[in-house]
């Protein structure tokens, strides 16, 4: 095992590595911006070194002084928890090259599963269902023509190198693809210096689950089953909990097991996640594959007692896996909040400050209660991170008892100083929807979008 | 080996001037006890992924080094960590300090403060023209910058509250674009319209 680390990353997945790392006997080497430079966080690690400015491209970004900081410290190992260099093979390919085991996928599985296309036709191959579309790249327009023919439409033309909305376009006539085709080509090219498009069915609705996996690199693969976070708001997951109200049981076990086949399948070794629609008709298609810890894997945590980052180093150590299938057993129910500090009632504006009170009670039951936070009262949320302070998640022998744990909890949490989305959590615990199991990625139950009007 | 040349940070310590690396790295060739340093010269070397970094003295530090060279001959440093601590030199009048701190901090009253702590932009992207220029007169609800706040974008737009004008002339650009910027802080010096 690795005896010293470093985490190329801040603030509560930080500390969550810093944790795991030290319960194995590992020292640990932080690296902050000087806007994070004696935050309490910080005490959680044994050695700190500095990268640079407060702006994520002037520090977390920068790759060559962070694998210069391993290399100074003697740390033989980093681990970039999630965002900022999680997913950049270009990352994970230096530390190699120096030497330094990246705890993650190895940078080609990266690279293939970060382009849109190719990660759709490695898991078509693997078996898995994809959204009907384009097989590959669009050569032309033609090609796109052809396509829409066969699929129908709505379709929605996506950037192969894509994200955040941009090089997307959706088409409801072959008059609307002419057009999109052009511009969505050349939004792609500007925006990512690849200009490559392909198509795709659209699907309205639906719900978002997603399966964890963990494979080694003896080309071994298990599933920890899955995680539904449908409940989003931009995009950006607001609830998750495990097991999904949306599977069966066997639907369960048949989907964690084409997964896991579909992990093994490309030789992936270390942690991900797999995520699928499962559009209103019922079927279940691939969307994606995250090659990295989620903020949401305690959810899986709490309901198999696995710790996913303790396997995340064995495997990084080039150790066989230590479960097999029939070890992963999934007892209760759990739910996650994620608690930002934004205003929900200000249309979710951001809201950094000084945190001057901060208290989650622990023993509101009937289930069990686990806080994720870097945050202490006293400390300030900086204005160049993401608005995340806390993760609230609940365990319990079922959903509804682990609903009323959560509403108990998170009534009796105090956090002053900052706005946060508590008001928001409470509204959709409420409500009957999410009672009975029943959304999807287009609403938030029990939310009434208010936005006050500014002066 | 050839080097790129990069300039110290200049940091100040209480009163003492202070050298601070510019980089995360292994520093080396390290000036001794007793050397001055003026702006243009070297002052040390560091190492960082096999390239070499010539350490260049920045305009405004001028003295003498009064601490040791570290012990290590290739010693491990991190962004801003302090090198070298100055003193004056014999009559050599102390570097005078750096002069734009001192004109940003003298505000006039007619002035758009940040609204938010965050990083304030003159354009909307890097290839738009900037919302305003210096001389131009605003009236209000002009959007004159930007504030990035958790990756959150959002207009700072003039109001006439606080004693402000309904028109008023921009007379200085105070907080530079991309600049990192607190609650209160003045962004723009405003003079009355013609």
């Amino acid at each position: 095992m690795f005896q010293k680390i470093l985490i190329a990353n801040r603030g509560e997945v930080a500390v969550r590595i810093a944790r795991a790392a030290r319960a194995s006997k590992m020292t640990v080497v932080g690296v902050c911006s000087t806007a994070d430079q004696g935050a309490g966080w910080l005490a959680e690690m044994d050695e700190v070194v500095c990268i640079g400015g407060p702006s994520p491209r002037e520090s977390y970004l920068r790759f060559d002084r962070i694998v210069q900081a391993a290399l100074q410290t003697g740390a033989t190992a980093i681990h970039p928890g999630w965002g900022f260099l999680a997913e950049n093979a270009r990352f994970a390919a230096l530390c190699e090259q120096h030497g330094i085991t990246f705890i993650g996928p190895s940078p080609r599985v990266m690279e293939m599963m970060g382009l849109k296309s190719p990660a759709k036709a490695a898991m078509r191959a693997a078996g898995l269902d994809v959204i009907p579309g384009s097989i590959g790249l669009l050569v032309d327009i033609d090609d796109a023509l052809k396509v829409a023919a066969r699929v129908g439409y709505p379709l929605i033309l996506k950037a192969d190198a894509g994200g955040g909305g941009r090089g997307m376009r959706l088409c409801h006539d072959d008059a609307a693809l002419k057009a999109g085709y052009i511009s969505a080509s050349n939004e792609a090219q500007s925006a990512f210096g690849n200009g490559a498009l392909y198509l795709e069915s659209y699907l309205t609705g639906g719900r978002h689950i997603e399966v964890q996996v963990i494979g080694d690199r003896f080309g071994h693969a298990v599933h920890l089953y899955e995680r539904e976070c449908s409940i989003q708001r931009n995009h950006q997951k607001l609830i998750e909990e495990s097991p999904s109200p949306a599977l069966t049981p066997d639907q369960r076990e048949e989907l964690g097991a084409r997964a896991a086949r579909a992990a093994a399948s490309i030789g992936y070794a270390g942690a991900g996640t797999i995520e699928f629609l499962r559009a209103q008709s019922g079927r279940i298609h691939f969307m994606e594959m995250n090659t990295r810890l989620q903020v949401e894997h305690p959810v899986t945590e709490m309901i198999t007692g696995i710790d996913i980052v303790q396997e995340q180093f064995n495997v990084a150590a080039n150790r066989s896996l230590r479960l097999s299938q029939i070890d992963v057993r999934v007892r209760g129910h759990a739910i996650e909040c994620r608690i930002n500090a934004e205003d929900p009632a200000d249309d979710f504006r951001p809201s950094p400050g000084v945190i001057t009170r901060m208290d989650v009670p622990l023993d509101r039951g009937p289930g069990t209660v686990r806080v994720d936070t870097h945050v202490a009262a006293g400390y300030e949320v900086p204005p160049y991170y993401d608005s995340l302070i806390a993760k609230v998640i609940v365990h319990a022998p079922d959903r509804t008892s682990a609903i009323e744990t959560m509403v108990r909890t998170l009534s009796a949490a105090v956090i002053e100083g900052v706005a946060t989305t508590i008001p928001l959590h409470l509204a959709v615990l409420a409500s009957a929807e999410f009672a009975r199991g029943e959304y999807d990625t287009r609403s938030i139950p029990g939310w009434k979008p208010r936005q006050k009007a500014r002066v | 080996m050839k080097a790129n040349a990069l300039e110290l940070e200049l940091v100040t310590d209480g009163d003492a001037q202070c050298l601070a690396a510019p980089e995360v790295g292994w520093f080396t060739c390290a000036l001794p006890r007793g050397a001055v340093v003026a702006p243009g010269e070297s002052a040390g070397r560091i190492l960082a992924l096999g390239r070499a970094y010539e350490l260049i003295v920045p305009e405004g530090a001028l003295g003498e080094v009064v601490s040791d060279p570290p012990e290590l001959i290739r010693k491990p440093v991190a962004f801003r960590e302090v090198l070298y601590r100055l003193a004056p030199v014999g009559n050599v009048a102390k570097a005078k300090p750096v002069a734009r701190i001192e004109a940003a901090t003298k505000s006039s009253a007619l002035a758009i403060r940040a609204p938010q702590s965050g990083r304030f932009y003159h354009r909307s992207a890097p290839s738009e023209p900037p919302f305003v220029t210096v001389g131009a007169e605003i009236t209000e609800g002009r959007p004159v910058g930007m504030i990035e706040v958790m990756k959150t974008f959002s207009h700072v737009v003039y109001r006439a509250t606080a004693g402000l004008p309904k028109t008023a002339k921009i007379a200085r650009m105070v907080a530079k674009d991309g600049a990192d910027v607190k609650t209160g802080d003045v962004l723009i010096e405003l003079e009355p319209a013609g």
